[in-house]
Parts: C-alpha cells; structure tokens; sequence
C-alpha cells in the first residue's frame, strides 16, 4: 500500500467511525477528517474543492432558504388545526390527515424540516385534545421518511444520488413516487392497527380542537400568497428542469432568491437559519470520499463487489436495497450513500451495464430504512428530541417495535416492485 | 441542533399564545449573562440585545430587580456600573446581610400580595389596612434617609427623592 493509500483509508475509517459513535459533532469530525487529507497531501486543495457537489449543496440551501421564509407565515398550524377541525377532532382522522400532510411536505421539503414543523403543531393539537401525542409523532416521522423517497428533493441521499448520476426530479417522480404510494398506504394501515387503541376521544376532547381558530395562525397573508407564486414556480421548475437544461441547484437557488427579494424580510435573519452544520458536513463528506476515489480505495471496493455480484444486476439491487437499508437504520445514511454513489458509478463502469435500477435501489434502501430504528434519520433524532422537550420519552425500544417491522414490510415491498418493474 | 430544538418550541408556544388570543412577534436577540464577584458577594445581571436596538436589563442577584428597557449598550453598561459601585460601597457596611435579608422579603412579600390580590377577593377594610401600613412603611424610609450618611453620590437617587 502507498503512504497516500494507507493515510486516506486511516483518516477515513477513523472519520467514519466518530461520525457513527456521535462522541463529537459529525460536522466538526468530518471537518477535520476532510482537512487533514489536506494536510496529509491526499489530495490538493483545489481537487478537493472539485469533490464538492455544489448542485447538491446549492439545492440544499436554496430549499432551506425557501422554509426559512415559508415557515413564518403560520402555513403549517393553519393545515394542522384545519385538518383537526375537517376530522372533527377525532384522533385518527387527524392522525390521517396529518400523516398525508407530512408525506407531501416530506416530498417537497427536507424531512427533517417537516417534521420542525409538523411535530410542534401536532404537539399543540394533541396537548389541547389531551391525548397521547407518541403514536402522532411516530407515524408522522415514519410518514416523513416514506414521504421524502418519492422525490430529487425529499431527502438528502436522493439529492445525493440525482445530482451525481444527473437523474431528473421527473425522473424520481416517475420511478419512485408509485411506489411510496403504495408504502404509504400499507404502513398508514399497519399503524392503524396497532395504535387503534389510541386512537379515542370524548366529545370534550373533540370540543376542544373545534375550538381552535385557524385562522389566526396566518402570521402574513401576503408572504404566503407569495411563498404559494414561489413554491409553485420551484415546483415546476423542478419538473422541467431536465428539459430546460438547468441543474436542480439552479431552481431552487432561483426560489429561494425570488422569495428573498419579494418578502422585505432581513436577508440576515433568512441567511441565519440556513443549516451551515449540515452544509459543512456535506461539503466535508465530499471531500473526504473524493479522497478515497483519488487513491483508487472506491475502484477496489467496485471491483469487490463485482465479484461478490459477479456483475449481475439483480444480485447487486437486491444487496444494495436490503444493504443499505439495514445500515441505513442503525447508520448515518448521508455518509453511506456518500461512499455508495462513487462505489456504484465504479461498478457500472468495471462491468459496463447500465446500473439505473442500482440507484433505485439505493435510494429506496437507504431512505426507507431510515425508518428502522430511532437513530435511522435525523428526522427520528429530532422527533424524539421535541417529544421529550415536551416532557414526553419516546424510547429507542418503542420505536424500534413499530418502526423496524414497518421498514421491513416497505423495502419488501419496494423488493417486488424493483424486481417487477426493472428486472 | 440545539437551535432546531429552540425553533420548534417558538413555533409550539406562538401557536398556543396566538390561539389565546396573542399577537406574536419573535425578534432574534442575544442574551448576556454578567456576573461578579466581589470578594465572595455575588452580583449578576441579564440583559437582552436585539437587531431593533432595544435592551433590557433585569439584576438577578443578590435580589432580583424588575426589567427595565433602554435605548442602547451604553446605557446598559453605565446602570450596571452604578448598580455595582452602590453594591461595592454597600457590602463595606455592617448592614448588608440584613439588608439583602430585607430586600428578599419584600420582593417575597410583593409575590404574596399580588397572589393574595388575585386569588381572593379581599375586604375592603383589609385592603385599606395593607394600603395604610405600605404608606407608614414608605414614610419610614423617607424619615429614615434624613437621619442616616449618603454615601453614594455617582447618580442621584431615581425613586428617593
């Protein structure tokens, strides 16, 4: 092995391993795995800027930028207390109205964005109607990661994977969307079940969500009718953005600096919730496996995997959907789809076939089975960090007893769907 | 993470203030946390800072005194110099323990009386009687301050004329 081989597989393992053990801030480990690449010579520090996907972190900005205004207008508790007050205040109607809520927003937003707006208000319902809000919060943190499979947007693997494959927001819709229909419905099903026992109410209880206004939740009338004009032009640029011949950056980054310029709000206060934590973190995994490519760590793995596969695609899709949704539960899916695009476009070049349905399955994988465990998905930390700031305990336990089982059922069920539909 | 945690609960408590009927506003602001220690006697404040050049000031110890609003840092950092050279002067006098004693009472006796207040409805005589006695209390510390040494002289004094 070369110095440079055996410096980068060290700093990457170390990296990777603090990243998992969460001892230190991922940002800040990642930070500082990606800088001593630098200074361990491992690559120069203009390739390294070249590892970083701006498409992918400019989507990531532009579409935090757009929440970040969105957000202040008060659409989330208008669309909570509305579908409180359209079930009638009773649980599972509510339960259902703000799982599909969660599911489209997830679609079209961060799922961890999501679930910062759709846990607070749902918290408000359920502490008004005096019920347990556990099985709310469980099902919509489910509903967000189901959500957030359908699209280029919905959660960062896919950002990961359209951006470095040049995969189209249509294409996601038209691939993936059936689908997490489909996962939808069936999981919504399953949580029925099991949390039916939950799901009663008296009249008092439904009184008191009746008694709710929605209509002073609106904070501005005239930044949501402009966040509307804005979401509807990203939307629709995301949709033809293939055709146009513009990166998915470039649409949201054009959303997110109209939204700027037509809300008068203070750029500075818009700019300071942009999650630079995340960005960093990004910009440093790039690095960091781009380290890896440039020593030929990826070409090797690449070359393993063709001989484990023996470069049958439907052995490599079954091992990377069931793969990487069982490390995507217990392990930080970013890091891992990170490694797995450059390891999947080496595979596709050793074995020259064409891999579409290999990105299918890993974004189906490792978004879905982040549903696995508590730990699976930012989204599920922040949940339950929520809860528990609201002096509720959701257990690692008792959501691995719901959320396990339902991230088995859905990547079985995108199993037959990847089997039928691509092989 | 902390700041997502932070955000979030914004977002529930306007949510339930608004539905009360409230018009919520969320500036962002800084806080600073000031503490001294003179020679073991504790002296702290918190003051709030915001893009719309308000501060207010609340002292926590060793009594708390009520928020109060100013128009930049510099006012600020002066009432927080006077505040501390009166208590630098004050812990040198053999009074101090009971006069933080005394402003401890009545700051728990102010407590009591606005539950008193808004807990019961009082007889109009008691509520004459309280009037009455806080008058006579008052009386005292004007009778009192022309008996006793000034001792502090960087300001005059704001509520004792």
């Amino acid at each position: 092995m070369s110095d440079h081989l055996l410096i980068a597989v060290s700093i990457f393992t170390i990296t990777y391993m603090l990243i998992m053990s969460e001892k230190i801030h991922r940002t800040v480990v990642a930070l500082f795995g990606a800088v001593l690449m630098l200074v361990f010579s491992v690559e120069g520090q203009e390739e390294a800027v070249h590892h970083i996907d701006t498409n992918t972190i400019g989507l990531l900005i532009g579409m935090m930028i757009i929440v970040s205004i969105l957000k202040r207008t008060g659409i989330f508790e208008y669309l909570a207390i509305r579908s409180a007050k359209i079930a009638n205040g009773d649980p599972w109607k509510i339960l259902m109205m703000l799982s599909i809520i969660t599911a489209i927003s997830s679609a079209l937003l961060d799922n961890v964005t999501t679930i910062l707006l759709i846990i607070p208000v749902t918290l408000v319902i359920t502490e008004a109607m005096d019920i347990n809000p556990l099985p709310f919060v469980i099902t919509e943190t489910i509903m967000s990661n189901v959500g957030g499979t359908a699209t280029l947007i919905g959660d960062p693997p896919n950002i990961m994977i359209g951006s470095a494959v040049g995969l189209s927001f249509m294409d996601f819709v038209t691939n993936l969307a059936p689908i997490v229909v489909i996962i939808f419905i069936v999981n919504l099903i399953i949580l029925k079940f099991i949390f039916k026992q939950s799901m009663h109410a008296t009249e008092s209880q439904k009184l008191s969500v009746m008694n709710m206004d929605e209509s002073i939740a609106i904070n501005d009338k005239n930044l949501l009718i402009k966040g509307g004009i804005v979401m509807a032009i990203t939307v629709s640029g995301f949709m033809l953005h293939a055709t146009l011949g513009y990166e998915s950056a470039t649409v949201a980054l054009f959303g997110a600096s109209l939204y700027m310029l037509i809300s008068n709000l203070d750029p500075e206060d818009i700019l300071l919730e942009i999650e630079w934590t995340t960005i960093f973190f990004f910009a440093a995994l790039f690095i960091l496996v781009g380290a890896l490519e440039d020593v030929g760590v990826i070409e090797f793995l690449a070359s393993k995997m063709v001989e484990f596969t023996k470069g049958d695609i439907g052995t490599s899709s079954v091992v990377i959907l069931f793969g990487s949704s069982i490390a995507s539960a217990f392990l930080d899916n970013i890091p891992f789809v990170a490694t797995m695009i450059p390891l999947l476009q080496d595979f596709g070049i050793q074995t020259g076939q064409d891999i579409t349905v290999l990105w299918w399955s890993l974004a189906l994988g490792a978004c879905l089975g982040g549903n696995g465990t508590l730990v699976g998905a930012s989204a599920n930390v922040i949940a339950s960090g929520i809860v528990e700031k609201h002096g509720k305990k959701l257990s690692f336990m008792e959501y691995f007893k719901v959320g396990f089982p339902l991230m088995l059922v859905s990547v079985c069920i995108a199993y037959v769907y990847v089997v039928v539909r691509y092989l | 993470m902390r700041n997502k945690y932070i955000n979030a609960e914004i977002m529930q408590q306007s949510m339930k203030l608004k539905q009360m009927g409230a018009d919520v506003t969320v500036i962002n602001s800084k806080l600073c946390y000031i503490s001294f220690d003179l020679s073991g006697f504790k002296v702290s404040y918190v003051y709030n800072v915001n893009k719309k050049n308000r501060y207010f000031l609340e002292r926590i110890k060793p009594y708390p005194l009520p928020l109060r609003e100013f128009d930049s840092e510099d006012d600020v950092i002066e009432i927080i110099d006077i505040d501390l050279s009166q208590f630098k002067n004050a812990i040198k006098s053999h009074n101090i323990e009971e006069f933080i004693n005394i402003a401890r009472k009545l700051d728990s006796v102010f407590h009591k009386f606005e539950d008193l207040f808004l807990y019961y409805n009082l007889p109009e005589a008691e509520v004459k009687r309280l009037s009455d006695e806080i008058l006579e209390f008052d009386r005292d510390i004007d009778r009192i301050k022309e008996t006793s040494e000034r001792i502090c002289f960087d300001k005059e004094p704001e509520y004792l004329k």
